[in-house]
């Protein structure tokens, strides 16, 4: 198990706080933005334990959901702002936008956003990582929706058989089934994870809300994994954040304030499940003091709201572009 | 220097050279050939190049796409190409986006190869032309040869290129005998098959047979009848075509698959946007699925006969 050294204890927070801050800051500004979006308020939990135990050598297949992963693993947020908003600057200009925003510096080449589509790819990535034996490993994040694809199904049988060096990660927020039938109304199954287990896949459920917990969790399937385990599976299961709407997500349980990781909570149910105050809590139990979190937040905001400003100050994508780059040239 | 081989042999030849030249080339599956040529040695002499995956053709060419990102290059025989569909939202929805969307800094240089068109006996389900449908996708390179240089060359581009390529074969191809040289020759741009100077014959993969043969019957009528093998369906070299139709003014564009967005179509319609004075008609597989019985699917596909009719048709104009 990881120790936290001093300056490390604010690290996971502050990796949480990129990511909602920098989704927070979109939605403040969504008439900027001139397409599809879709934010991962609520996941800042999965995307912060993605970033505790990845390594350089590491590749990772995120999904539609993109945005806090890749800030949470220090992605140049200036760069994502700019493809989101169809700037010039990063290298996918203006074409990916936020559906496939990627960055192949970061271990994530490519952002499938076709729903267990990326999670498909993935395998094939670890079958790659195998056979040339290279490094490290495969990370796919994906949603329960995904459970209901087919392609779901023939991943992870490859995988097993494969023996394939990638860790299924099912951040799993479907809304409760209001009879109580069972965890996801959309699944036949139980648990999302025995689909796994069916495979021969050693699966973990976790509380995908408490950061810690996830860390843990994938701390202990990744050491598997590169120890050549073949194929893991966590089912972070967590809430569905309220503001998730497809097409306009709007911020319904208004912007993260830290101050009320020491106020009583209420009737706020938002507040209650929040992943980042929960860390916050977390980290007040152990004594750090809200001061220096609130100085971390501060800094984190200045340095979002910078990167937005530049991206949406900067020239659009050039239109000649277009056409470029559909084939090789040759 | 080129020798005459059988077309078969050229394919096995070709594959067996890249699995040769490329040590971490890797095959999920072994259908290149099978189950119609299982005779060419490759099962034995590359059992350790074959990854057989179970019957799962998305996870299978979505496998392959994503190995292609991080490096390793693999070529999925999927045998016949309707099998394809369980694996068209990889093959169209993810391969060919990885080049474009990373603006050029990744790629996913993968092979797929299908057996496309009437096997005869394959009835609804078995005989489908994909490449109609797949030469609309961006990105994807769409290469259907018809001739024992084309397919070697095909294997080629397949396995050493950068986009996502599709080899849209046809097994009724395999006992044609054609000239191979070396260095694989370059197909993308049209090949004159055969020169004549009353009609030109534009087609690819086994409608290029065909019309070879077709050719043949209106020589004996003193009709001299040009035929050219445009082998790289997409991106379809247009500016070469329309060039090569020069000096033509009575133009046939023959194609297996139906006409509704069909390659031929496709082609026609650049050729005429380019030259609209020019004489030209359209052969295409009539509007049905594949029925089983011989004398059923002989009376929706094109073959030499009714090329030849066409090109009758159109010079009577």
């Amino acid at each position: 198990m990881r120790t936290m050294s001093a300056p490390d204890r604010l690290a996971r927070l502050a990796a949480m706080l990129r990511a909602r801050r920098f989704d927070e800051t979109l939605i403040g500004h969504a008439e900027l933005i001139s397409g599809v979006f879709h934010v991962s308020v609520g996941l800042e939990a999965t995307a912060a334990a993605l970033a505790a135990v990845r390594e350089a050598s590491d590749l990772i297949m995120l999904n539609h959901r993109n945005h806090g992963a890749l800030a949470a693993i220090g992605s140049d947020l200036e760069v994502c702002y700019r493809e989101i908003l169809g700037r010039d600057g990063g290298p996918q200009r203006g074409r990916a936008g936020s559906l496939h925003l990627a960055d192949a510096s970061h271990g994530v080449p490519y952002t499938s956003a076709m729903v267990a589509g990326g999670v498909a790819l993935a395998v094939g990535m670890a079958l790659a990582k195998q056979r040339l034996a290279r490094d490290g490993i495969v990370f796919a994040f994906f949603g329960d929706g995904a459970m209901g694809e087919g392609a779901m199904f023939e991943s992870l049988n490859l995988a097993a058989l494969w023996s394939a060096p990638v860790l299924f990660v099912c951040e799993s927020n479907a809304a409760p089934d209001p009879w109580g039938r069972r965890a996801n109304p959309l699944q036949a199954a139980r648990t999302l994870h025995e689909l796994a287990e069916v495979h021969q896949i050693l699966a973990t459920v976790v509380d995908g809300g408490d950061a810690r917990a996830v860390e843990q969790a994938m701390l202990a399937s990744v050491a598997a994994l590169r120890g050549g385990s073949g194929p893991r599976f966590i089912e972070a299961v967590s809430r569905p954040w309220p503001g998730n709407a497809t097409f306009l997500p709007t911020l319904v349980t208004g912007e993260l304030d830290l101050r009320d990781a020491t106020r009583p909570h209420g009737g706020d149910e938002w507040q209650a499940v929040d992943p980042v105050l929960r860390e916050a809590r977390a980290l007040l139990a152990e004594g750090e003091s809200l001061a220096a979190m609130v100085e971390l937040d501060s800094s984190i905001r200045a340095a979002v709201g910078d990167a937005f400003e530049r991206a949406a100050a900067a020239p659009l994508a050039p239109g000649s572009d277009a056409l470029a780059g559909v084939f090789s040239a040759r | 220097m080129s020798t005459v081989v059988r077309y078969r042999e050229a394919r096995s030849r070709a594959l067996f050279r890249e699995l040769d030249a490329n040590p971490s080339l890797l095959l999920l599956g072994g259908a290149v050939t099978l189950p119609f040529n299982p005779d060419d040695g490759l099962l034995e002499r590359y059992a350790e190049r074959i990854l057989w995956p179970p019957i799962s053709e998305f996870g299978t060419a979505a496998a392959a796409i994503g190995a292609a990102i991080a490096g390793l290059r693999t070529l999925v025989p999927i045998s016949t190409s309707s099998f394809m569909f369980y694996g068209w939202a990889p093959i169209v929805n993810e391969a060919p986006n990885v080049r474009y969307l990373s603006g050029g800094a990744v790629c996913a240089p993968v092979a797929f190869h299908v057996m496309a068109g009437s096997r005869r006996g394959g009835a609804a389900q078995h005989e489908h032309t994909p490449q109609a449908m797949l030469h609309n996708v961006p990105g994807l390179r769409v290469i259907a040869p018809a001739t024992p240089a084309d397919v070697d060359a095909a294997f080629h581009i397949a396995l050493t290129g950068e986009d996502p390529t599709i080899i849209v074969d046809h097994v009724a191809l395999a006992e044609y005998e054609g000239p191979l040289g070396s260095p694989p020759s370059d197909i993308s741009r049209p090949t004159l098959l055969r020169d004549g100077g009353d009609v030109l014959i534009v087609s690819y993969s086994l409608m290029v047979q065909h019309a070879l043969v077709a050719a043949t019957l209106l020589a004996a009528d003193g009709i001299a009848a040009a035929v050219l093998d445009v082998a790289q369906l997409a991106p379809l070299p247009v500016a070469e075509l329309i060039a090569a139709t020069e000096g033509h003014e009575a133009l046939l564009f023959v194609d297996e698959s139906r006409a509704a967005g069909s390659p031929a179509t496709h082609m026609l319609s650049r050729v005429l946007q380019a030259r609209p004075r020019v004489a030209a008609r359209l052969l295409c597989t009539l509007d049905a699925p594949s029925p089983f019985a011989p004398h059923l699917v002989d009376a929706i596909l094109p073959d030499p006969q009714r090329i030849a009719s066409e090109v009758r048709a159109l010079l009577d104009h």
